[in-house]
């Protein structure tokens, strides 16, 4: 015979499931039930001294966080955000080692500061991450320059606006060749694709 | 007659986790270590947030500022999450920041396992301490 651990009141009622209606009508039975009654009474104390304690936590001065509590994880929270998604570069069995987005992302804006006439603007990197590399080996040509670790095949997706009057197709190329340069020094991965898209033109 | 001699010091994941991040910040090319939400959730209030996290989770990992430390059967774990010189290849770095903590946990007598670096920041700031 299997026990039946849900408390019950004597008229057979369970007395959870008063808890959980306790604030929808009574039914039938329980309007007509002393026993349901009480225990509906009983438990409305209960649920209203419960909400009073909720409601006095929320407002209790003493129990908010100070300020810069809430500044540092906003902060933090933040700095995670901006980092965005994490990108395999290396796996052995002493461990693994990942880079951020975001500091991929600096490492080409930085590049691209050293180009005169050229403001970088969104930087979107999508990667192919060094496990997939090993299970799909392709090695696209693309602006691969260095003999790094294989690591991650990236594609880069700049758009920058250009200063009017420069030579662009020039201007750019300099630019490619200045990421390409950047990311296996910055980092010690190839370069991979890199996309620039001038998107603007400015005035010096 | 002598002494029986006493066992030394017990080894805590927080004391690998102090060790590692000493070993990462004294490698040439690291500038610091780089706290996350859930590193700074769990340096709030350790224990509740911990199981917040990860529900379930009694496994003795330490977790302060950018570092975070388990023990398991003799092994340590080990995750270190950095911000790296533009100066330096990160990779390097890592890679260097990696098997100087795994020797200084092998010294501890702990087995070194997976040590786990993720470089979340690149910066042009140049190396100012002593090599």
């Amino acid at each position: 015979m299997a026990l039946e651990d849900i408390p019950r009141l004597g008229c057979g009622r369970s007395i959870d499931r008063i808890w959980a209606t306790l604030n929808q009508p009574p039914t039938a039975h329980e309007a007509q039930c002393d026993q349901c009654q009480a225990a509906r009474t009983r438990l409305k104390g209960l649920s209203e001294a419960t909400r009073s304690l909720r409601e006095g936590d929320l407002h209790n001065p003493a129990l908010k966080p100070r300020p810069g509590v809430t500044n540092a994880i906003l902060d933090v929270a933040r700095a995670e955000v901006r980092r965005s998604k994490r990108i395999l570069l290396h796996r052995t069995d002493n461990g693994t080692t990942e880079i951020s987005e975001q500091a991929l992302s600096s490492i080409i804006r930085f590049a691209a500061t050293t180009i005169p006439g050229i403001h970088s603007r969104r930087c979107r990197i999508e990667i192919r991450s060094a496990a997939d590399s090993l299970s799909g080996e392709d090695n696209p040509t693309g602006n691969s320059r260095t003999t790094t670790n294989a690591g991650p095949h990236l594609f880069v997706n700049l758009r920058v606006a250009a200063a009017a009057g420069i030579d662009i197709p020039r201007t750019v190329d300099a630019l490619r060749r200045e990421i390409g340069n950047a990311i296996p020094a910055g980092v010690g991965i190839s370069a991979g694709t890199i996309n620039i898209t001038v998107e603007d033109l400015y005035d010096v | 007659m002598s002494d029986q001699p006493l066992r030394g010091q017990v080894i805590t994941s927080q004391l690998i986790a102090s060790l590692a991040a000493r070993t990462a910040l004294e490698t040439r090319g690291v500038l610091r270590l780089e706290p996350t939400i859930k590193g700074f959730l769990a340096r709030l209030g350790p224990a509740a947030l911990q199981n917040l996290l990860n529900p379930g989770s009694q496994n003795g990992t330490y977790k302060h500022d950018g570092v975070a430390a388990t023990i398991s059967d003799g092994t340590a774990h080990v995750h270190l999450d950095i911000a790296t010189d533009i100066a330096c290849t990160a990779l390097t770095v890592a890679e260097a920041v990696q098997q100087r903590v795994r020797e200084r946990i092998s010294h501890t007598g702990v087995t070194p396992g997976r040590v786990d670096i993720c470089i979340l920041a690149i910066e042009p700031q140049s190396w100012k301490r002593p090599t």
